[in-house]
């Protein structure tokens, strides 16, 4: 097989050698071509979006920290503010022996040996760029470090202004807390589609929304209560200063031709809370582990007190919390991050009698004086035999006292009379099963059940309107948030006014603007002006009878109103319901208070309620007690 | 002594060569003279020097006649051979390859010289083998000659060298008068390695294989052959992939899809793009390039050299430099095209084939075009072999050129 080819004429044929070098010069020109437009491409057209990114390389913005907003109370007390803390720092540069400095740093800082280490090889690469040891590390430990500062080279610390909550978790809930923004949680709300392309190459330009709206990781992010529901008020403007680094993190200094942007102080906040009343809030609970408490003023809606028991220490959740502690209080059982007064739903019990009660008079179905079958100590419906309360029955009663003594038999009657559709008509339309609106994050709206979630939970027909006997007296699948249960008595309070629920007072913009927020009304309660007469002699019966539910509610020389409750649930004991008000002729204040697994409402909830309506109207008394829960000096 | 004749010697080809050297010596400066450290800071020193070594360098390359060269070509091809073979055994590691002679704290790159005398061996044979050209047995010498050194440097492992000797296998014996049809088959089982990691690719690769088989009117049995071998090439590529080492793999990973790891193995492409791109039209200044000073190009002055160019002089620096590299290969191409000695044409579009291939490749890689092959520019690059024997290439570029009317 000495030749490929049988032929000696080819595709392409012999080329002479002059021809060659053509071919060879117009290859190269192709490629120089390509190469250049390439290059066009690169150094032309894109070179606005490379030179930013370059900017991007070698520019650091050094944070600079805007104080946040400080929270006060509507006598303008200073709630939360921040304090100065040192957190420490370690240049790796500047170390010459790692182990040494660990060893030492550990127990100054009160760090694992190995964790230490393992944090700062982890952190190791960018050689220049300082590594965060601890935060909030105490005076004392600093004057150690600076004492110390030969043997422990390349460890720094810088001042950091970190927020102050009351002590003792007071108020908790209302404020939240602020935490540190990692990065996962940042980019976890990231725009995943972003377009790819070119602009995947550098990571740095997705910006998440949270990015946008001004949050960085290892900035601070409002979480629950105020914190939350106004962090874009409290956070203020961070500004920050540039600085030129080089690849390995080491800083060339300030950037020649860019300003610092100036840091701008966050909004200031006064709350409607009464520092006072939540102080005596608190206290009246200081021995149940579960509860909660709502104080409105009627007239505006404005929230007084609001406490939700367990509380947490926010000083805690916005400090170095360990992993350990975190998960020591999202296993806690009695969930202390809930806030029980817009968050959890309970059944409302006997409170809710007022609704049935009110749906009997509007309708025209009973008066006042009603008189219905007397109560023997249980009802018999069908095959059914429901209880009341009192085993050995009220006897005869009309409407006002069947509501004063709380009778379930008459309840029971009066509920048959209104009807499972009209029932559950007027619980929507007085706000339940809907959110109240209030300035305070994550609220819950609670249920109310329908005729159509009856047929899709039992099936059409299959279920008798006798449901309706347990809704009447507050039982069965109805499920309010004790918000919406002062909000309700606010309305039976005054002429059937609710005024929305708020907890923002007033603004105070760094330029000292104030704005003060308006109060709105949130609805009308469906009913007569006589209906709620007729409610509010009962609630005025249900305190001051002698023979009242809520008798233990009585103050001397005050009117209260109100109406007790004892919520079955099948986890353990009832919870204790009392939602009232006073004075009852103008009234200035209402309370509901609800406190789980305890008992009977009257017994525990309503002495509870006398306390804060008894603060409240005759304040001024130990006034100076407020301040002492505040750790520290005011600023 | 012959008399000096000026007029015969190609100043203009010198004079760029010298510009160019003078440019990578600036470049290399820029790049290093931030850096915290008093030997990097002065590694430019060290590039003039091997600059004036270069340059007396090519000064005996060109005095020494033509005539040697052919002579001892294959002699210097068999001491090349060995070197590499002596390489794989001794040779001191960096970076995981094994690629540098240390002698007396000099490192030396055997392949750089290797590929010199693979054009001379080339050349020879190319100018006296008596075979005609579509004959098997005048084939197999030829590949043989530049496989066997690119397989000893493929070893290192240095990928972008090896690929330097299929440069040259393919642009001289395209310059021996090879027709295009049969360079395409030549290099076919190289395409098939590279199409069989996708089965599209390598049918569709296929399908053009055997009509080209077919227009040609080949011996039957050698085209069977010829696809078998193919069929061959193709089914190790899964091998081959696997034999890669972890760097050369996130190398070609990376450069199908720089953004997969921005901060690891793609942050090459990624940082020499943005220096490249951010230069604009007319760069950041000498010695201002930011990417450059605070160092976010890695090996900036060796392979990303021309990534400090484009950031600091911008797209006209870039391509005046395109400019200064075209001329001298156009030069080369011209006096391969007007020697009259066949060995010396060989050798001179060999020359020029490597030069020309070592900055297009190297441009390519530092714009995106091309994978991280680890190709220094010729001249500019720092790096003592690299210039010397792009020195002894231009001293033999000189020589060809006063001397194009021997035979």
């Amino acid at each position: 097989m000495e030749r490929l080819r049988d032929s000696n004429e080819f595709i392409g044929g012999f080329i002479p050698r002059k021809q060659r070098a053509k071919i060879l010069i117009g290859f190269l020109g192709i490629s120089i071509l390509v190469l250049s437009l390439r290059l066009f491409s690169l150094q032309v057209m894109k070179a606005s979006y490379y030179k930013r990114i370059s900017d991007e390389n070698r520019i650091r913005l050094v944070p600079l920290q805007a104080p946040r907003g400080i929270i006060t109370d509507q006598n303008g007390r200073v709630i939360t503010f921040n304090r100065p803390s040192y957190t420490v720092f370690l240049i790796p540069y500047e170390v010459k022996n790692l182990d040494f400095v660990a060893e030492r740093l550990a127990p100054l800082l009160n760090l694992d040996l190995s964790t230490l280490k393992e944090r700062l090889k982890a952190n190791w690469s960018r050689r220049y760029e300082p590594i965060k040891l601890k935060k909030d590390v105490d005076f004392k430990t600093i004057c150690v470090i600076e004492e110390q500062n030969q043997d422990l080279p390349g460890v720094i610390y810088q001042v950091e202004q970190i927020r102050r909550y009351p002590d003792c978790g007071w108020a908790g809930h209302v404020l939240g807390y602020v935490r540190e923004l990692s990065k996962e949680e940042l980019s976890s709300d990231s725009v995943s589609s972003a377009e790819k392309s070119d602009f995947s190459e550098s990571t740095s330009l997705k910006l998440s929304p949270a990015e946008r709206r001004g949050y960085r990781p290892g900035g601070y992010i409002g979480r629950k209560g105020v914190e939350k529901q106004y962090d874009d008020l409290l956070r203020g403007k961070e500004g920050g200063t540039f600085l030129e680094i080089t690849a390995a993190g080491k800083i060339i200094g300030p950037l020649e031709d860019r300003e610092p942007d100036l840091p701008v102080k966050g909004t200031d906040i006064k709350l409607t809370l009464d520092l006072d009343l939540q102080v005596e809030a608190e206290s009246a609970l200081m021995n149940y582990e579960s509860a909660a408490v709502v104080a409105i003023d009627p007239a505006n809606g404005e929230i007084l007190a609001l406490v939700s028991k367990p509380g947490f220490d926010a000083n805690l959740l916005a400090g170095a919390l360990s992993s350990a502690e975190w998960n020591e209080i999202l296993q806690n059982p009695l969930h202390p991050l809930l806030s029980r007064t817009v968050q959890a739903t309970y059944a409302p019990g006997s409170t809710l009698k007022l609704l049935t009660a009110a749906i009997a008079l509007e309708s025209g179905i009973a008066n006042k004086n009603t008189y219905l079958a007397p109560c023997n100590g249980s009802y018999r419906f069908g095959r059914r035999t429901f209880r009341c309360w009192r085993p050995e029955g009220h006897g005869r009663l009309n409407l006002v006292d069947a509501i004063i003594h709380s009778c379930d038999v008459y309840f029971y009657q009066l509920g048959l009379k209104v009807g499972l559709e009209e029932w559950c008509r007027y619980a929507k339309l007085c706000g339940f099963a809907e959110k109240v609106g209030v300035d305070l994050p994550d609220e819950v709206k609670g249920f109310v059940p329908s005729l159509e979630y009856y047929n899709k939970k039992y099936g059409k027909g299959e279920w008798v309107k006798n449901l309706v006997i347990n809704l009447s007296i507050g039982q069965g699948e109805i499920l309010v948030t004790p918000l919406q249960m002062a909000s309700f008595y606010c309305g039976l309070a005054t002429d059937g006014t609710i005024y929305r629920p708020h907890i923002l007072k007033e603004i105070t913009s760094p330029d000292g603007r104030v704005s003060i927020a308006q109060s709105e009304v949130w609805r009308h309660l469906p009913f007569s002006s006589a209906t709620l007469g007729v409610l509010k002699e009962a609630m005025v019966g249900v305190v001051n009878d002698k023979d009242g539910t809520g008798v233990l509610a009585q103050i001397p020389d005050v009117t209260v109103a109100g109406k007790t409750g004892t919520a079955q649930n099948p986890h353990g004991e009832d919870h204790a319901w009392f939602v009232g008000y006073a004075p009852a002729k103008d009234p200035k204040i209402v309370v509901a208070v609800v406190m789980e697994n305890i008992g009977h409402g009257g017994t525990f909830a309503a002495p509870v309620a006398k306390r804060i309506i008894d603060k409240y109207l005759k304040r001024g008394i130990v006034a100076e007690r407020a301040d002492s829960v505040l750790a520290g000096d005011t600023p | 002594m012959i008399k000096f004749r000026y007029k015969n010697f190609d100043w203009g080809l010198m004079a760029v060569a010298l510009i160019l050297s003078v440019i990578g010596i600036l470049l290399i400066y820029s790049a290093k003279h931030y850096s915290a450290n008093v030997v990097e800071r002065g590694i430019y020193l060290k590039q003039i020097v091997w600059l004036f070594l270069g340059f007396c360098a090519c000064i005996i390359v060109f005095l020494i006649p033509l005539r040697f060269y052919e002579v001892f070509s294959y002699v210097l091809y068999f001491i090349a051979l060995s070197t590499l073979l002596l390489i794989l055994i001794v040779g001191s590691s960096k970076m995981g390859a094994s690629r540098w002679f240390s002698l007396g704290g000099l490192n030396i790159q055997p392949s750089e010289f290797a590929k010199i005398a693979t054009i001379f061996a080339l050349s020879r044979y190319l100018a006296y083998s008596k075979r005609s050209i579509y004959s098997f047995r005048w084939l197999v010498p030829v590949i043989g000659i530049a496989v066997l050194p690119a397989l000893l440097v493929l070893r290192q492992p240095d990928l972008g060298t090896s690929l330097v000797f299929l440069a040259i296998l393919i642009s001289m014996s395209f310059w021996a008068g090879v027709p295009i049809f049969y360079l395409f088959l030549i290099v076919s089982p190289f395409i098939s390695l590279i199409c069989a990691s996708h089965w599209v690719a390598w049918a569709l690769f296929f399908l053009i294989l055997i009509i080209i088989l077919y227009h040609l009117r080949l011996n039957f049995l050698f085209s069977v052959g010829f696809l078998l071998c193919n069929l061959a090439f193709g089914m190790i590529t899964p091998l081959i992939w696997n034999r890669l080492h972890d760097y050369q793999k996130d190398r070609i990973i990376v450069f199908l899809d720089p953004g997969r790891d921005p901060q690891g193995a793609g942050y090459q492409i990624i940082q020499s793009k943005i220096a490249i791109g951010s230069g604009g039209l007319l760069g950041k200044g000498y010695l201002q390039g930011s990417q450059t000073k605070l160092a976010f190009l890695p090996h900036q002055h060796t392979d990303f050299v021309f990534s400090v160019l484009g950031e600091e002089l911008g797209f006209w620096g870039s391509l005046m430099l395109l400019g200064l590299f075209s001329f001298i290969i156009v030069k080369g191409i011209l006096i391969a095209n007007k020697a009259r000695n066949a060995f010396a044409s060989n050798a001179a579009l060999g020359i020029t084939s490597i030069l020309a291939f070592q900055m297009l490749v190297n441009i390519g890689m530092t714009v995106g075009f091309l994978p991280v092959t680890g190709l220094p520019m010729p001249f500019v690059s720092y790096g003592g072999s690299s210039m010397l024997s792009s020195w002894i290439v231009v001293g033999l570029l000189l020589a060809i050129h006063y001397r194009w009317y021997e035979y």
